[in-house]
């Protein structure tokens, strides 16, 4: 079996191990479900260290055959690229870090916990397939148990309203997102949705501008709708807030990415006709995410709704980089979704501390508790600074990658966003740290504690540690993707020579 | 330059940039080691990080006196490298950046050894030390940067530990918020400076400053009609770093952060990163004026003069602003936006003259100055118990002799009474303004006259006559780790510009300002041996140069400083209450709330956002949540609510549709 294999199938393998364990050995379903989520880690590290970037395109691959007839081919077909790679190892991270806050859940552990590994699972695998079918299978896999999650587990009022939103949105934006993968499949002729074979075929004959001008819109907005594209989005912020705090990490860190990832990897390089005509349109649409993402942050009093808010404004950054398709510009989309991963992660992990502490999530009845949590407040600040593009951490190498890549083509989108990620962003990050962590500690908090001791502090020390490191580092990542961005831009922009001639004048309307 | 010395220089970089290297890591590794290492252990925490500050102080001598004239530039580390932005960390080592960094450690390390003594009682004193550490760190890659983004980078470091420092007491709300004003006041700086990086970018293809200076060397009109907007984007990040109007309003507040930090950041370091950034970045503002054809009326205005005349308004804003104020530390914080609007109009109108060297001069010596005097204004509130209030002291004079005497040498720099060392550089800046622009030349006369006069109300009011509350009749002395910095940085403010400082930093620019000789001498001086040769036959050159030199801004300078004090005595010389308020009548009002700025930008700038904020919100929960999701969840509940009538359970009803539906289906068959 493979690297990539076995690194999907661990999780899933301890969903299956975990429901055999009896429901009130809690003990034990916590220690084996930690036990998988570790040594997926440590898979994905080892993948995405031994990932060679000079090496084959798609690396530890694996093929089984499982519908082969002359008109449709579907395989079970795992490898991965650079980006593959980069986006798995902040998956086991996440997941790892996801399961090791779960132990705030005291109900039905057993049944959370396997939904948790299947979902952790799922997203493994949807990084990890080359066919588009089974891509489409593990993202609905690791869907399906984020609206049981907030359901059953979520807290709040809202619950059954959000689960009941975000439910129709994403089963809303996957079939129309499924719609696009049929079209892709019918249109292409190549008999199947194997990713390898599709570029083969797109090749030697391009998809018809006419297929194309269909199937690109159904793939950008169905599975745009699953990252929170403006103005398909509201569904984020509530249905993160209700969530509890594993699904929100895994879901806004991870599996929102996966829509970015399948626009990535397929929409682009199969499409350069629709990339012709849709990517302006997507340029003026992030700019909702950025800006209108960012004002609605400025409004919150709650710091899930804010933290659901100004993720999905980060988002608007990694959609600019995309609709650039510079390499520079996908670099950076890549670098964005990569920070964001961890990013969002850490943020639940840290909202959800606070709620469990303070009992509540508004942020006005919070108020001086980095007097009580030195630990868990720096981590806070670390993250919130993080998240309004401070140099260090890996959401600025993204975001500065982004600016510069979409400056050439369209500069006064660049100001829009960097006025959304420089200084609206400064202010909502900023105004919830003071009224979190500075000023005088209410009376009703003087209870509250910090993280005790390595096992709570880890999952933060892991995920703000991933932040750091790849903010120093950030050629870790841009040196193993840089392969694959090349291809993918060279593809969706076959006509327009490498050079763009810069725009060195601000054109005023 | 012949092919020997750059072979040389090329050798001495080679060998010298682990040097380099060590000079901008040695705080980080003590800052952090003693973080994670030593943190319980408050004295060894505090030795670590002094001694990485002071190691660091000294590796920049060695580099000064070794690598002189030719610029070491430290192997880069690639750290964002993707095909067409390979953005990396270099250091360039030169005249003016180890200058700087002088300053910044030297200020910096006797800013530490005084805050062993005056945070000795705070909890968290560790955590002071390292954050202090990590500030010098941030502000040494600013200071070291080889290229745009780099320095962008640092720039952002820099704004987080002083929003660390500045909101250090966390328990405080007004510390909590002028540590977020602060921080997103110079995010609003930052915001400009980004964009002032992309211009350049797009219009050169490089962000590296060697390159940069070399292509404007060979093709001055490489900016084309973006050389104004892009020399002014760059400026709006010095703009929110050296706290220029319209972004002044965070400094005054930054005060409430522990007064060590305001002697290191609000005096020498943070503030200063604006202006030495306009002269590390010089060559954007040296190119032809060039405007795109929407701001042609701009014409032949560059965008250093704009940048001079903000700095001049600035100057002179905070001067007024500063004759009222009665907090000790908010007089020297208006002084400082005073000072620096002087340094920025001097860089600004330098643009005209070719060299930035009077404004930069201004920062070295107002730097050391400065620094003194915030120390000694924390002596002065640490002996008083943190009573802040001018007009609660009184009689310092007898009862703190070093902190009194101290501070009157700092008065008197500041105020540029000569031989102190701001008189100098002062002079330079007239110098500067009377040969450019005779307007602001006017200006920096009426600042000189206003910075004498506020600073000898706060000296009279504070130092002399009789004390004036319980806390300051018990005042005394402050311990020596505390009048020992004081004692040290007096030296610099009294003599620093003995030494042939301004023409060193005059030759870093190449400068025309200074008379031709003095130029190739200073030029021909590379590093400190013959600096310091020079020395002694030059004192008496020095001291007297500037009524050689320039006659006129001279005696204007010498001028401005007799009448603000004469009339500073006239008021408070002999006690009693301030009579400004009487003689002025509502104007006194203004001045004291600051013209009013922080009221006008809550009133109308942060409204303005929320509403934005609040449109969208209100779009979000009701046309795009609530018509679409509510009007699609809407219509299927209600074909749920149709089902469910049909779903009655009753057995005939069933039966009846069950019967309708076969005559429906035989119909369709049989017709």
């Amino acid at each position: 079996m493979t690297l990539t294999s076995s690194l999907l199938l661990t999780p899933l393998a301890t969903a299956l191990l975990v429901l055999l364990v009896p429901g009130n050995y809690r003990f034990v379903i916590r220690a084996l479900s930690l036990l998988g989520g570790l040594v997926t880690a440590v898979l994905g590290v080892v993948l995405f260290c031994r990932f060679d970037p000079a090496g084959a395109p798609y690396q530890f691959e694996s093929l089984v055959n499982w519908v082969s007839s002359p008109t449709l081919r579907i395989q079970y077909h795992v490898g991965v690229d650079g980006i593959a790679a980069a986006m798995l190892l902040v998956t086991a991270l996440v997941g790892f870090s996801a399961l090791a806050v779960s132990w705030e859940i005291e109900r039905q552990t057993k049944l959370f916990h396997v939904l948790l590994l299947v979902m952790i699972g799922g997203a493994l695998g949807a990084f990890a397939s080359l066919d588009l079918f089974f891509f489409y299978f593990f993202n609905e896999l690791a869907l399906v148990p984020t609206f049981i999650m907030i359901g059953v587990w979520g807290t709040g009022e809202n619950r059954n309203r959000a689960a009941f939103k975000i439910t129709m949105y994403l089963t809303a934006g996957a079939m129309v997102g499924l719609i696009g993968l049929i079209g892709l499949y019918s249109a292409s002729g190549a008999g199947s949705l194997d990713l390898v074979e599709l570029q083969k075929q797109v090749a030697q004959t391009p998809i018809s501008p006419a297929a194309q001008a269909f199937i690109f819109p159904c793939l950008l907005f169905g599975f745009g709708t699953l990252v929170g594209l403006w103005p398909f989005h509201t569904w984020a912020p509530l249905g993160y807030a209700s969530a509890p705090t594993a699904t929100a990490m895994m879901h806004a860190g991870i599996l929102k990415k996966a829509g970015l990832f399948v626009i990535l990897r397929a929409a682009l390089p199969l499409l350069p006709e629709g990339v012709k005509f849709w990517m302006p349109i997507l340029a003026v649409l992030c700019v909702g995410n950025l800006l209108h993402c960012g004002f609605v942050a400025l409004r919150q009093k709650d710091i899930n709704l804010l933290i659901g808010n100004s993720s999905l404004a980060h988002m608007g950054f990694a959609f600019l980089g995309i609709a650039s398709v510079s390499v520079i510009g996908l670099s950076g989309a890549v670098l964005v979704m990569v920070s964001h991963a961890l990013l969002a992660a850490l943020s639940f992990a840290l909202s959800g501390w606070l709620r469990i502490q303070t009992g509540t999530t508004d942020m006005a009845r919070m108020g001086g508790l980095l007097q009580r949590m030195p630990f868990i407040g720096s981590v806070l600040v670390l993250c919130f600074m993080a998240g309004c593009g401070v140099p260090g951490f890996a959401n600025f190498a993204g975001e500065l990658s982004v600016l510069f890549g979409a400056w050439k083509t369209m500069p006064w989108l660049v100001v829009a966003a960097a006025w959304g990620g420089l200084v609206i962003g400064g202010v909502y990050m900023l105004r919830a740290l003071r009224s979190i962590l500075h000023g005088d500690l209410r009376t009703e908090l003087k209870g509250v504690i910090d993280a005790p001791g390595m096992w709570r502090r880890l999952p933060f020390v892991i995920l703000a540690g991933g932040l750091l490191l790849f903010g120093i580092f950030p050629g870790l990542v841009t040196a193993r993707i840089q392969p694959s961005i090349q291809r993918i831009a060279e593809a969706a922009r076959p006509a327009v020579p490498a050079e763009v001639p810069p725009a060195t004048a601000l054109v005023v309307p | 330059m012949d092919a020997n010395v750059v072979e040389h220089a090329a050798a001495a970089g080679a060998k010298y940039h682990d040097l380099a290297w060590m000079v901008l890591a040695a705080p980080l590794i003590c800052g952090v080691g003693s973080w994670f290492l030593t943190r319980r252990l408050r004295g060894l925490t505090a030795g670590f990080n002094i001694a990485g500050v002071l190691l660091s102080f000294l590796l920049g001598v060695v580099l000064l006196s070794i690598a002189g004239d030719h610029p070491v530039l430290a192997t880069p580390f690639h750290w964002l490298p993707v095909p067409g932005l390979d953005f990396s960390i270099g250091l360039q080592v030169d005249r003016l950046s180890t200058l700087m960094s002088l300053v910044v450690t030297g200020v910096g390390a006797l800013v530490m050894i005084y805050s062993t003594g005056y945070m000795k009682d705070d909890g968290s004193y560790s955590r002071f030390f390292c954050t202090l550490s990590l500030f010098v760190f941030s502000m040494l890659g600013i200071v070291l940067a080889d290229n745009l983004v780099m320095l962008f980078v640092f720039w952002e470091l820099v704004g987080v530990s002083s929003y660390l420092l500045i909101g250090f007491w966390h328990q405080r709300p007004a510390a909590g918020d002028a540590a977020k004003k602060a921080f997103l006041t110079n995010r609003l700086g930052d915001f400009g400076f980004m964009l002032g990086i992309l211009v350049v970018w797009a219009s050169t293809g490089t962000v590296s400053l060697t390159e940069l200076s070399a292509k404007f060397a060979v093709e001055p009109g490489l900016m084309g009609s973006m050389a104004g907007i892009a020399g002014l984007l760059v400026f709006l990040g010095a703009m929110g770093k050296s706290a220029q109007f319209p972004l002044h309003v965070w400094l005054p507040d930054a005060m409430e952060g522990p007064t060590p930090v305001s002697a290191l950041i609000h005096a020498a370091t943070m503030v200063a990163a604006g202006v030495y950034m306009l002269c590390r970045v010089f060559f954007l503002y040296t190119v032809p004026a060039g405007w795109p054809a929407w701001l042609g009326f701009m014409g032949d205005v560059g965008a250093g003069t704009i940048i001079g005349m903000i700095g001049g308004f600035t100057a002179l804003l905070a001067a007024l602003i500063a004759v009222q104020q009665n907090d000790i530390k908010r007089i020297l914080a208006y002084s400082t936006l005073s000072q620096l609007g002087y340094m920025v109009m001097a860089v600004g109108l330098g643009a005209q003259a070719g060299t930035p060297a009077s404004g930069m001069f201004h920062l070295v010596t107002h730097a050391f100055f400065k620094a003194m005097l915030f120390l000694g204004a924390g002596s002065v509130i640490h002996a008083c118990h943190h009573e802040q209030d001018i007009w609660k002291m009184g009689g310092l004079r007898k009862r703190m002799p070093i902190t009194f005497w101290t501070f009157l040498i700092g008065t008197a720099a500041l105020a540029g009474l000569p031989p102190f060392s701001g008189f100098y550089s002062k002079d330079e800046i007239l110098v500067t303004a009377l040969e450019t622009c005779p307007p602001l030349f006017v200006v920096a006369v009426v600042v000189a006259i206003l910075t004498t006069f506020y600073m000898s109300r706060l000296v009279l009011v504070a130092f002399f006559g009789e004390a004036r509350s319980d806390s300051a009749s018990h005042a005394h002395e402050s311990p020596r780790n505390m009048t020992w910095p004081l004692l040290v940085l007096a030296v610099p403010s009294v003599g620093i510009a003995w030494l042939p400082v301004g023409e060193f930093i005059g030759s870093i620019f190449g400068s025309h300002g200074h008379g031709a000789a003095e130029v190739v001498a200073a030029e021909s001086a590379i590093g400190l041996g013959p600096l310091l040769e020079r020395m002694s036959g030059g004192i008496n050159h020095a001291l007297f140069g500037p009524f050689n030199h320039n006659t006129l801004a001279a005696t204007f300078g010498l001028f401005a400083v007799l009448l603000g004090g004469s009339l500073a005595w006239a008021c408070y010389g002999r006690g009693g209450a301030d009579p400004l308020p009487r003689l002025l009548g509502g104007w006194a009002r203004v001045l004291r709330n600051r013209f009013y700025f922080d009221e006008i930008y809550s009133g109308l700038v942060i409204p303005v956002h929320d509403a934005a904020a609040w449109v969208a919100d209100w779009i979000d929960r009701w046309l795009i949540a609530g018509l679409g999701i509510r009007g699609l969840a809407g219509s299927v509940e209600l074909v749920g609510r149709a089902l469910r009538l049909v779903q009655s359970g009753n057995l005939q009803t069933y039966t009846f549709v069950f019967a309708a539906g076969l005559a429906v289906v035989a119909w369709f068959i049989l017709r």
